[in-house]
């Protein structure tokens, strides 16, 4: 079969000379092709535009499940024959649940990328999931819940995703929680994988040391026969308010000796014109190792070995977090110098220097966001996703640089917790609580109630 | 020098010869801790200058330590190159260490200890075996240390840790991205060449005795599942059976479909995890299998499970087949260490420090072809002896106290 007809586009931002090679195949699989390096090692990304938002009613978890059971069985491949087919030959698959995209990513030595073009189209048209494989998965997944209790990082990030979209799509973890997957069956899966996965709302992503007119052959070869199935997948709605603003939520391990601390507010969908302002604020206040948050907590107090802040972003809102950790004695002062910097920063903003720093680390590292083939491979998809255009790569640095003062400062008056936020502490409740309560009404889980 | 103009950035790396190896009871943990104290000032450049003028100048840098090494990268935009020399010559050649610093420093080391050790149960499985597996080698100890030598250590020993082991030749310095290889050696000759050598770091004894049979420790935590640790004394790095015994990792333990994951994963299904971990090392090091289990599986079947399994290696071998996939996965991985500035640097320089010679790395795929089923039955036979074993389980208990 001869390559569809292809258009190309210039995206040197990520690497000197790259351009894409696009085309569709006749199901209306939408492909992209950057060749690029000399490494005989290729990545191949399929991502599908929906994600645990799209979990139904009651089933919390089973994008991710579903993704895990693709490569347990296929209509012509059980799950041994899949892992040797794929490990065999040196290439290793991955497979994600996030909230908007669930993705299939292969890393594969270049010689036999056709043979793995013709596994990845079998594990997303045609899986199989065996009922022994569908029981074996969910014991498997049951009892990570149980191993997850230990991690008291994965408890802070899971209740805050919990509280502050509650009632929301994005409201719970990819993972789902125990008592979800505890009902997933066969039929849930196949009905997930019916309702979400074909060619329309699918991308696929190759990088690396390829022919593109070859690629485009192998692809037609493994996917050109792959049509019909569902449309583009359902908008997600706009997040309410916040949940519990204003709020301590405590998760309480009596044991430990370490709290560990989030505080967050709403921020904006992904993609939204304000994030490159918004970007500055965050690498001054918190990216790195010179923020003001790790002057503060680290380098001043030696309070914690680690202070961030983040907004992470999807297709309909977005949360800006601030994250550390610190012993259980000192968790309240922590607190309050987490409190007071964001404070600080969204009163006065940053300063004409501080812009002018946040820009030059922004723009000097961008190049190493897409140094991988992986990552470049993942950075198309997300362009592609969340509409983010194909300039994205190559306009990304001079963006940054045209952020003024004035818009850092009113990016970080709308983010910064203009309204009061919302806190969670994982550790030892009853010690804690003195310390928690002038930030806020405390209310206190189990590990239980978020896993 | 790895020259690579695929996009405006570098990444540098420097290798110090010295890690919790080269420590002593009583300043456990100086060699991390001393890591720290890197980013805390030199002559030029003052506390806390050297990330904000890298940063200031679109780069990042880190730093980790482990048993045998100790090892500074940064990565960054290619014109701050000069500046970055500048910035790592400055501290090998005059570090300042100044109280006020080591106090704030400490408490950063003792938060870092509770998240990765106290709080962690891995982390106290770990620092279990360890103490299990080595009588009297350093490896006893943990590389962040005990919480009471982070608290004892002096600015002293600090200083004197500093004059031992961070001259010139004891470093390896390892640079790979956009720069032209003549005018960058010139440049470094600049920035370092004045740095005095040191005196020769004193050796590292290894008076371990041999094992006498099976060794055994319980950990009680108010964790939902029981987990297990199981190791075997193994060589070092220089050994020949060292390939043959990563050969044994990936036919156990890397993939979905190896044996290990076939086995208690998905046939037995008593583990929810499992991992093998060999990893290289200067002095004797170990072969380890770390299963996170079932929450009411039986730690002494999922034990009994594991040991069928490796009496099947050691007694029926493995098949050529096998041993081909594990070849094609360790060739896959060592392409892909060589796919961006950072992996290559880091690659190139490991292997120097490790097998002599980076060149030795670069042969490793033709070294693996001569590994055959045979020898790695050898290696199983030889190495996963269970009189040579030490196993550490993680038994829950009621987290009220």
């Amino acid at each position: 079969m001869t390559a569809a007809k292809q258009r190309t586009v210039r995206a040197a931002g990520a690497t000197r000379g790259l351009r894409l090679h696009r085309f569709e195949t006749p199901g209306g699989l939408a492909v992209t092709v950057a060749p690029r390096g000399r490494i005989p090692l290729v990545a191949v990304r399929l991502v599908l535009s929906s994600g645990a938002a799209a979990d139904p009613q009651g089933k919390d978890g089973l994008a991710d499940f579903t993704m895990r059971l693709l490569r347990r069985g296929t209509a012509h491949r059980d799950a041994h024959a899949l892992d040797e087919a794929i490990e065999f030959v040196g290439a290793s698959l991955g497979l994600f649940a996030g909230e908007d995209q669930v993705a299939v990513a292969l890393t594969t030595p270049a010689e036999h990328l056709p043979a793995m073009l013709e596994v990845l189209a079998e594990l997303v048209r045609v899986p199989s999931f065996p009922e022994e494989e569908v029981r074996t998965e969910r014991e498997r997944c049951l009892g990570q819940f149980a191993n997850d209790v230990d991690d008291p990082s994965l408890l802070a990030d899971r209740a805050l995703l919990r509280t502050a979209w509650a009632g929301h799509p994005y409201g719970h973890d990819v993972s789902g929680t125990r008592g979800s997957v505890s009902r997933f069956g066969r039929e849930d899966t196949v009905r997930f994988h019916a309702d979400h996965f074909g060619p329309r709302p699918a991308r696929l992503f190759v990088v690396g040391a390829v022919d593109p007119d070859e690629v485009a052959a192998r692809v037609q070869e493994a996917f050109g026969r792959w049509a019909d199935g569902p449309g583009q997948g359902a908008e997600v709605p706009p997040p309410g308010s916040l949940g519990r603003a204003g709020r301590v939520v405590v998760v309480d391990r009596p044991e430990q000796t370490q709290s560990q601390v989030r505080i967050a507010g709403p921020a904006y969908r992904r993609g939204a014109p304000v994030q490159f302002a918004a970007q500055v604020v965050n690498v001054t206040l918190g990216a790195g190792f010179t923020s003001r948050l790790v002057r503060e907590v680290r380098v001043k107090r030696g309070l914690s070995y680690g202070v961030g802040s983040s907004f992470d972003t999807l297709r309909a809102g977005g949360l800006f977090s601030v994250s550390s950790f610190t012993k259980v004695e000192t968790t309240g002062q922590l607190l309050s110098v987490m409190r007071q910097e964001v404070e600080r920063m969204r009163d006065r903003g940053p300063t004409q220097a501080e812009v002018e720093k946040a820009q030059r680390y922004l723009a000097g590292l961008f190049p190493l966001r897409t140094e991988t083939n992986e990552s470049l491979a993942a950075a198309l998809a997300d362009m592609a996703l969340y509409g983010l255009g194909d300039d994205w790569l190559d306009r990304y640095r001079d963006r940054v640089r045209a952020v003024t003062r004035a818009e850092a400062r009113d990016a970080a008056a709308r983010y910064c917790f203009p309204e009061p936020p919302l806190t969670v502490v994982v550790g030892p409740a009853e010690r804690l609580r003195p310390q928690l309560e002038r930030f806020g009404p405390v209310e206190v889980l189990s590990a239980d109630d978020v896993l | 020098m790895v020259p690579d103009h695929d996009a405006p950035v570098v990444s540098l790396y420097t290798f110090f010869q010295v890690g919790s190896r080269n420590e002593r009871p009583g300043i456990t943990g100086i060699s991390h801790l001393f890591e720290h104290m890197m980013f805390n000032g030199a002559e030029k450049y003052g506390p806390k200058e050297f990330d904000e003028v890298l940063e200031s100048n679109g780069g990042r840098s880190n730093a980790y330590t482990t048993h045998d090494v100790t090892v500074y990268y940064e990565d960054f935009a290619s014109e701050a190159l000069d500046t970055v020399l500048d910035l790592e010559s400055d501290r090998m050649r005059s570090l300042t260490i100044d109280d006020r610093s080591l106090r704030s420093e400490r408490e950063v080391v003792k938060e870092e200890r509770r998240l990765r050790v106290d709080n962690e149960p891995a982390g106290l499985m770990d620092e279990a075996l360890h103490a299990l597996v080595y009588t009297s080698h350093p490896y006893r100890w943990p590389v962040i240390g005990h919480m009471g030598d982070i608290e004892a250590i002096r600015r002293q020993d600090c200083e004197a840790y500093f004059r031992t082991f961070y001259a010139p030749n004891n470093a390896i310095l390892w640079v790979s991205g956009d720069f032209e290889p003549g005018s960058l050696l010139r440049r470094i000759r600049n920035a370092y060449g004045d740095i005095p050598r040191g005196p020769a770091a004193p050796p590292v004894v290894n008076a371990e005795p041999p094992q006498r049979g099976e060794r055994r420790a319980e950990l009680r935590h108010p964790s939902r599942a029981p987990s297990l640790l199981v190791a075997y004394r193994g060589p070092q790095v220089t050994d020949p059976d060292t390939l043959a015994l990563d050969v044994l990792q990936f036919v156990l333990g890397v993939g979905e479909g190896s044996r290990l994951q076939r086995a208690l994963v998905y046939g037995k299904r008593l583990a929810v995890n499992v991992g093998v971990d060999w990893s290289w090392r200067r002095d004797p090091g170990i072969f380890a299998f770390h299963l996170e289990l079932q929450p009411d599986a039986d730690v002494r079947a999922a034990e009994e499970a594991l040991y069928a399994e490796l009496a099947r290696v050691a007694e029926q071998g493995v098949e050529a087949r096998e041993v081909e996939k594990a070849r094609n996965n360790l060739r896959a991985h060592l392409l892909r260490e060589f796919t961006s500035n950072s992996g290559r640097a880091h690659a190139l320089g490991t292997y120097e420090l490790f097998l002599g010679s980076w060149g030795h790395g670069l042969a490793l795929p033709e070294a693996y072809g001569r590994i055959d089923a045979a020898k790695v039955q050898a290696a199983a036979r030889r190495w996963l002896d269970p009189t040579q074993r030490s196993v550490v389980t993680l038994v829950p208990e009621d987290g009220q106290r």
